[in-house]
């Protein structure tokens, strides 16, 4: 369980920070790491052991967990904390994310920094509540209505459960918006070991949220730069001003004025897209001699590398490109990987959502892909059979 | 334990108000027993219409019509402040008359003795 | 000298979008007013409001405010609440926000009894959308989804959000200002969740083919359907079948209050030895 004596971890031979841990208790561990000290969710498998860890972490350091009742209160619940000023996050499944969907649209609108764990099972509808897909990478996209820029990492290894939810929490702060850390049933219920920095590590690379230090009268939480996120800054502290999901002004007021609203929803997407240096992060892996390149995320990399290796045994000379930011996406690189390569295979646990993306990006049709939706993992054999099947 | 910076008022003054506020809702005037205010016309006010103070003296400073403004409109002096008048029989004939007129003060209405 | 609101209020929103003659002004005033009596610093409250003409409350009052998505009021209160203790959170909302889409959380905040004071502007309709039929739109009036006359039964606001668990349950109109400051007033010192139906008037919207056109006509109808706690618990069923008691309907003191029982939480874990067990509370059941 969570709460066993271990789980700090300990410091191995090399001074890196070992740990046996499920994988949803590490992004528990990650949050609480990274100074979140305010969780709201709901119970929705495979996601519930998140709640369950840092139900028990968080009152350990003085921070509150909430059940609440229903997804939308779990999220609403998180949201109003971080207005509020404190850390947060609220973790769910596919399902969950779609209630959350209008919500997750005001936190956009209003700047408001909140991490959302989603470990995806197969889909959709109720689907297959234990078992893994890779479903709702197109959803956190656009989750809900509107223009605004979504950040959506996706971890792939276990490790990455812990590390990806550190830097979600950067994210949220340095972006005020919320950030997607995607898991899924695979790696979401793994139960291994895992190497992760120290706890000084991650409190060195934590950047707090902005604010502002002159007087009340001054402030204006909106008027930032054209690519900037909004400085709120936590109530109660002699700053008062207005959080809605309505156009606003500077203050944070409704308003309609035209050139107002033109540069609001300009905003919240050139914040991001003028910093993508910032959020990106790909794996690349045996792709300077590769001929063939593998395109893959979350826990089908894992079956992934494998079967790269397994191929390279076999002389076969192909390379994994593995995007960990999902959105936005790496679309430069992956424009130039596909300029340099001409056998591009995708591998996804769905009906091909990135593979639009990545088609996109390198402005082609004839991506192979390999896709599964069934609920069961890929084997290396699924892949390198397939490799085999089309190149 | 009042927090607020009192507003400076008119010296002197019972009750008082911010025309340009006024939506000439007629909630002011239906909440006075003591027929002091009224409606009166005003083409360039919201409805037309806008609240006037027709009998100052006759003020009780019970404070419904403040208490009542949805809109900030109208002020009452403190009791420490001024000395109130006392409810009448004419004042409250005067209000029955406003209400029965549609919150206006009739422009022939002769005061009771 | 007078009452000076406007250190209350954001100035630069005024005069409200509020129509005129809406008693959503009466209860700012009456809020305001409740807020400077008890001498509660600006900085310590937090307004929440939802959506409709209630939602845009929280933008007047100079505050630390937010205007939330349709219904939530009482999950994002809860966590402003649950992140800050010792901070005042109020929410201010309308009858649909509260009971149609949102009467999950309300009825959550009130089992929890978090202490939250919850304000519903009761108008009885859906007023900013224009007209539509709310949980507790009488049967028969005309609204614009059921012009025929709406045929939904109604339910009791105060009885539903008592039953749910909050501990202070208070009804009055705008019709009597003074009497609403106090209960405001009440109600922000309970330590619990604490809940107040605030009778208002839309003649705009309610008012406008249910003969009520005017505000005080909207007003007098409110005053007719009213009656005081004292003379209610006189009266027959077939007395009350019309009327809505006013006054404070429940007040229980005696209930524990969500952010102590979570301290308890707090301090179990902190201390590795204790646990929460069904010793710790009267009711097991």
């Amino acid at each position: 369980m969570a709460s066993d004596a271990n789980s700090q971890g300990k410091i191995n031979a090399d001074g890196k920070r070992e740990i046996v841990m499920v994988g949803n208790h590490l992004a528990a561990l990650a949050a609480v790491d990274s100074g979140c000290r305010f969780f709201g969710g709901y119970p929705i498998t495979p996601s519930t052991e998140v709640m369950e860890a840092i139900s028990d972490f968080l009152p350990r350091v003085g921070g509150t967990c909430i059940q609440m009742e229903d997804e939308i209160a779990g999220i609403a619940v998180a949201i109003g904390a971080s207005m509020s000023g404190v850390k947060s996050m609220t973790a769910t499944s596919g399902p969950g994310i779609s209630l959350k969907a209008e919500n997750l649209g005001l936190a956009q609108m209003a700047e408001v920094p909140l991490v959302v764990v989603d470990v995806m099972r197969g889909g959709p509808s109720t689907g297959l509540p234990t078992r893994v897909s890779q479903g709702d990478i197109s959803q956190v996209k656009t989750p809900s209505h509107g223009d605004y820029k979504s950040i959506a990492l996706c971890a792939g290894t276990l490790a990455e459960c812990y590390t990806e939810t550190v830097r979600a929490f950067n994210l949220a702060d340095r972006f005020m918006q919320p950030v997607f850390v995607l898991l899924d049933a695979t790696l979401g219920l793994m139960h291994a070991k895992a190497v992760l920095p120290t706890i000084e590590e991650v409190e060195a690379g934590i950047i707090p949220r902005k604010t502002f230090d002159g007087s009340n009268e001054d402030y204006r939480p909106y008027g930032v730069e054209q690519d900037e996120a909004a400085v709120l800054n936590p109530m109660f502290q002699g700053y008062r001003y207005h959080f809605t999901g309505l156009h606003h002004d500077a203050k944070g007021f409704p308003t309609e004025e035209i050139e107002t609203c033109r540069k609001l929803i300009d905003r919240l997407f050139r914040k991001v897209d003028e910093h993508l240096d910032e959020i990106e992060l790909n794996e690349e892996y045996m792709l300077d001699d590769a001929e063939i390149l593998l395109i893959g995320y979350g826990s089908a990399a894992l079956g992934i590398k494998e079967a790269v290796n397994r191929l390279r045994a076999e002389g076969i000379k192909v390379g994994m490109f593995r995007p960990i930011t999902m959105w936005p996406s790496p679309e430069k690189r992956m424009h130039e990987l596909g300029q340099k390569f001409d056998k591009v295979l995708s591998i996804e646990l769905n009906m091909g959502q990135y593979l639009d993306e990545i088609q996109r990006c390198m402005g082609r049709l004839d991506i192979e892909k390999l896709i599964k939706v069934n609920g069961r993992p890929f084997s290396p054999k699924d892949i390198t059979d397939k490799v085999k099947e089309v190149f | 334990m009042s927090m607020s910076t009192q507003l400076a008022a008119p010296e002197n003054t019972p009750v008082w108000v911010d025309s340009a506020r006024c939506k000439a809702c007629d909630i002011c005037v239906d909440a006075c027993p003591a027929g002091v205010l009224s409606m009166k016309a005003d083409p360039q006010s919201t409805l037309g219409a806008n609240i006037e103070i027709v009998a100052i003296d006759a003020c009780i400073g019970c404070s419904e019509c403040e208490l009542s403004c949805p809109d900030f409109a109208i002020y009452v002096a403190t009791k420490q402040e001024f000395k109130f008048a006392k409810l009448t029989d004419s004042s409250k004939a005067r209000q029955e008359a406003i209400n029965e007129n549609g919150y206006r003060l009739p422009t022939d209405y002769k005061e009771a003795n | 000298m007078a009452f000076n609101y406007d250190g209350y209020l954001r100035m630069e929103k005024m005069p409200t979008l509020w129509c005129w003659g809406c008693g959503d002004g009466i209860v700012l005033k009456a809020f305001v007013r409740a807020v400077d009596d008890l001498g509660y610093a600006k900085d310590d409250i937090c307004v929440v409001s939802g959506i409709g003409c209630s939602g845009r409350f929280s933008s007047y009052v100079d505050f630390n405010t937010i205007h939330t998505t349709h219904g939530r009021t009482v999950a994002f209160a809860t966590g402003v609440k649950l992140a800050n203790p010792t901070k005042k959170v109020v929410i201010v909302t309308g009858d649909g926000d509260a009971f149609a889409i949102g009467g999950n959380h309300t009825i959550h905040g009130a089992r929890r009894n978090i202490d939250l004071t919850m304000i519903v502007i009761q108008n009885f309709i859906y007023g900013l959308t224009n007209s539509q039929t709310s949980p507790t739109t009488p049967q028969g009036m005309w609204t614009v989804t059921q012009k025929i006359g709406n045929i939904d039964p109604t339910f009791d606001a105060c009885r539903l959000v008592e039953a749910s668990g909050a501990t202070f349950v208070a009804r009055e109109a705008v019709t009597k200002p003074k009497k609403l400051e106090k209960i405001f007033k009440q109600a922000l010192e309970h330590k619990g969740f604490s809940y107040v139906d605030a009778l208002t008037n839309c003649h705009i919207n309610l008012g406008r083919k249910n003969k009520m056109v005017a505000a005080m006509d909207t007003l007098d109808w409110i005053d007719s359907i009213t009656t005081t706690k004292k003379k209610w618990d006189a009266m027959s069923k077939e007395e009350r079948l019309n009327l809505l008691p006013t006054g404070i309907l429940h007040h229980d003191d005696t209930k524990d209050e969500y952010c102590d029982l979570y301290q308890m939480v707090i301090d179990a874990h902190q201390d590795n030895r204790s646990k929460i067990t069904q010793d710790d509370f009267e009711k097991k059941i």
